[in-house]
């Protein structure tokens, strides 16, 4: 049995947080330099094929970090992991692998700020999130990555978070998703 | 020249930590393997000199590993190559006889400073 969930976060200060883990994760993972993860400027576009990465947390704070982009973004995240040529042909067992990785690592950084003891899931890759009783998205992070849409999410499963996910969603439209998984807050 | 054994379930991450240790400058035999499982087999058939292991992985953790061969008298240089930095992770590792916990994401810099003096 899970131990009870005890730690509120606040939203806004989960999108800095998460704001400064992404980028510093694709910084040193993936660009080799900073500068090429940036807000989101505008409209939000559908994601015709949407690839989502994420990872769960459990803890004094239980929750899911979620990385959600379109199929062809994800695939110039696995060749630029991979160092491939921008033409290279990407396996979908190294799109799984690159993605669930890039979500792993935002998520282990993103456990790191938070108070207590926990233990972080082993990342999943699909084109919608699971759906979780109970879960409320606490905060989402339009970005851009090359110029294309790369949304970092926060999703909360303990009701303690739930009236500061009412504040995170004004921060912005959600992301508009064909499929309609996961956003069930 | 050093052999190393990079253990993690991610295979672009492990060509990442074979990437970072060719740009950190050290031009080790490496060979692989997906979990704490398979990596304790690979000790058990040829015990290399140094093991670099993810932390949360499927079949058997880093850490399970690590005791593992400490309970099988393998005395390993071995060190985490981990998506968790926590000072709680940072403890346990130490305890069970990590020399080191390098944070992903990482850059060659990270790991020179936790291998040089290893390597002295």
């Amino acid at each position: 049995m899970n131990a009870p969930v005890t730690t509120v976060l606040d939203a806004s200060v989960v999108h800095d947080q998460v704001s400064a883990v992404a980028q510093e994760v694709f910084a040193a993972m993936v660009d080799g330099d900073a500068g090429l993860l940036l807000p989101w400027e505008g409209e939000l576009p559908v994601l015709a094929e949407p690839v989502v990465a994420w990872v769960d947390l459990h803890g004094d704070w239980a929750g899911r970090l979620a990385l959600r982009t379109g199929a062809p973004t994800a695939n110039a995240l696995a060749r630029a992991l991979l160092g491939l040529p921008d033409e290279a042909e990407v396996s979908h067992a190294d799109l799984v692998d690159a993605c669930g990785e890039v979500a792993n690592v935002v998520g282990g950084n993103f456990k790191s700020l938070l108070p207590g003891p926990g233990t972080l899931g082993l990342p999943q890759v699909g084109d919608v999130l699971p759906q979780t009783p109970g879960a409320l998205r606490l905060q989402e992070l339009p970005l851009a990555w090359r110029g294309q849409l790369l949304a970092v999410e926060v999703w909360s499963f303990g009701a303690q978070d739930a009236p500061r996910a009412a504040v995170a969603t004004h921060d912005g439209p959600a992301i508009p998703d064909q499929h309609g998984g996961g956003d069930h807050a | 020249m050093i052999r190393c054994l990079v253990t993690d379930d991610s295979r672009v991450m492990r060509q990442i930590v074979v990437r970072t240790l060719r740009q950190a400058g050290y031009d080790w035999e490496v060979r692989e393997a997906s979990n704490g499982a398979e990596a304790l087999e690979s000790v058990r058939a040829d015990e290399p000199d140094v093991v670099l292991s993810d932390w949360n992985m499927p079949e058997m953790t880093g850490i399970d590993l690590l005791r593992a061969l400490r309970a099988e008298g393998f005395g390993t240089p071995f060190g985490f190559v981990t998506s968790e930095g926590s000072p709680e992770m940072r403890a346990a590792a130490e305890q069970a006889g990590a020399l080191f916990l390098i944070a992903k994401p990482f850059t060659p810099e990270a790991f020179r400073e936790v291998i040089e003096p290893v390597l002295a």
